[in-house]
C-alpha cells in the first residue's frame, strides 16, 4: 500500500543515497484485528493503513528507513500534528489507543519492516494487552488551576495579622521609611504566596486525584497577564468518572480567583 | 464569581508536547535511531521549540488557524458532540474565564 505521488522528502532521501532501505513509521497500536485503511491522513499525505496481529494491530504508513527532520518548524509542526491526527482517526474507530511516540520507524533488516513490526507486537503481546486493560474506557484530560494575582495578593494580605499591621504602619511613616516598609512588605507578600500555593496544590491535587483514575504532574506554564499558574495536571479519567471530576472543577471554578481549564478528551499520551 | 467549566480543545503546544514526549517508545534494534538516542531528530526538536515560543507570542497565529481549519475540514462531526470520544480539534484554548468575558 504504497503512496502513489513521492514525497520532497522521499526523493531526496534516494537521490542522495541511490537505493534506501525500506521502514514503516507507527503511529500506534489498537486492540482490534482490523486490516483495513484509515485514507490518506498520515504524516506527508501518506496512507495510513493497520498491520493486524492477534487482536490487535498497528496503524503504520510505508517511508524510507529515516527519521523526519527539519528545521522550519511550519514542516515539524504539520508533521506532528499529522500523526495526533491518525492516533485520533484510529482511537475514534476502536474506542481504544496506544499512541507511540513520534519519530518511531521500524527498519527493515534481513526481513522486512513489516515482518519486524509484528514480530514486535508478537513479543510485546501481553504486554501491550496489560496497557489495554488499564486504559480502557479512559481518556487523557489537561487540567489547569490559575489563580487571579490581584485576588490572591488581596485575600493573603487580610489574612496576614503581620501584613495588616506593616499595612497600617506605612501611612504614618515618613517616605524613607515607607519604602522600607514597603520592601518588607513585597517580601512578606511572597511568602505568605508561596506558602498558601503550596497548601493549596496539596489540597487540590488530593480532591482531583480522588475523582481520576492516574494523574501526571507537569510543569506550570505561563498564564496570560494577571495570573499564575497553580497546577498543570494531565489526568487519566474513565468516562464514568468524567461527571466527577468535572463537578468537582466546576466547584472549583466557582470559587472567586480561581480560574480552571479543562481540555480534552484526548488519547492517553501521557499514560501509556 | 460563577464561570461554568468549559470544554475547550488542547492547545497546539499541549498536543506538541504529548506526541513529541510520550506515547509507547520501541526499545530494540529494529527502531531507527540518531547514534542511538534521540528517535527524534535534534534539529526538528530544535525547530518545534521555536515555534512553540512563536505561538505563544502569536507569531504563528495565521498558521494555526490555517491548521486548524484543515483539521476541523477533514473531521466531519455534527457540532456539540460531547461524547467521551469527541473531536479535540487542534485549537488554542478557549478558558472558562474567557468564556465567562464574551458572556
Amino acid at each position: 500500500m504504497k503512496q502513489g505521488s513521492e514525497t520532497q522528502r522521499e526523493s531526496a532521501a534516494r537521490t542522495s543515497s541511490g537505493s534506501e532501505q525500506a521502514g514503516c513509521y507507527v503511529y500506534c497500536v489498537a486492540r482490534a484485528g482490523e486490516q483495513g485503511s484509515l485514507g490518506a491522513i498520515g504524516i506527508e499525505g501518506h496512507e495510513a493503513y493497520t498491520v493486524p496481529h492477534k487482536g490487535l494491530c498497528a496503524v503504520i504508513h510505508d517511508c524510507p528507513a529515516r527519521p523526519y527532520e527539519s528545521t522550519d518548524p511550519e514542516v515539524a509542526g504539520v508533521w506532528v500534528l499529522a500523526h495526533h491526527r491518525v492516533v485520533e482517526a484510529a482511537w475514534k474507530r476502536w474506542g481504544n489507543v496506544l499512541p507511540l511516540t513520534f519519530n518511531t520507524i521500524i527498519a527493515a533488516t534481513e526481513k522486512s519492516a513489516e515482518e519486524n513490526l509484528v514480530a514486535w507486537l508478537e513479543t510485546e503481546y501481553d504486554s501491550l494487552n496489560g496497557r489495554f486493560d488499564t486504559l480502557a474506557g479512559k481518556s487523557e484530560y489537561v487540567v489547569q488551576v490559575s489563580w487571579d494575582a490581584a485576588v490572591i495578593t488581596g485575600t493573603v494580605a487580610k489574612a496576614s495579622p503581620e501584613i495588616r499591621k506593616l499595612e497600617e504602619e506605612i501611612g504614618s511613616k515618613p517616605r524613607g521609611l515607607a519604602y522600607m516598609y514597603r520592601q518588607k512588605l513585597g517580601k512578606l507578600l511572597k511568602k505568605e504566596i508561596e506558602a498558601k500555593a503550596e497548601k493549596e496544590f496539596k489540597a487540590l491535587y488530593d480532591t482531583i486525584s480522588r475523582c481520576v483514575d492516574n494523574i501526571h504532574v507537569e510543569k506550570t506554564k505561563e498564564d496570560q497577564e494577571g495570573r499564575q499558574m497553580l497546577m498543570n495536571l494531565s489526568c487519566l479519567v474513565s468516562t464514568e468518572r468524567y461527571p466527577d471530576m468535572e463537578a468537582e472543577l466546576a466547584k472549583l471554578g466557582n470559587t472567586e480567583g480561581y480560574f480552571v481549564r479543562l481540555a480534552g478528551p484526548l488519547p492517553p499520551y501521557s499514560f501509556c | 464569581m460563577i464561570e461554568p467549566v468549559a470544554r475547550p480543545h488542547a492547545t497546539l503546544v499541549e498536543l506538541l508536547d504529548r506526541v513529541l514526549d510520550r506515547g509507547v517508545v520501541i526499545n530494540a534494534d529494529i527502531i531507527i535511531s540518531l547514534a542511538g538516542v534521540p528517535l527524534i531528530g535534534v534539529n526538528l526538536r530544535a525547530a518545534l521549540a521555536g515555534m512553540e515560543t512563536m505561538v505563544k507570542y502569536g507569531v504563528m497565529k495565521e498558521w494555526d488557524q490555517r491548521i486548524r481549519c484543515q483539521t476541523l475540514e477533514s473531521k466531519k462531526t455534527p457540532e456539540g458532540s460531547v461524547s467521551a470520544k469527541e473531536e479535540v480539534p487542534i485549537a488554542t484554548g478557549r478558558d472558562v474565564s474567557r468564556a465567562k468575558d464574551q458572556g
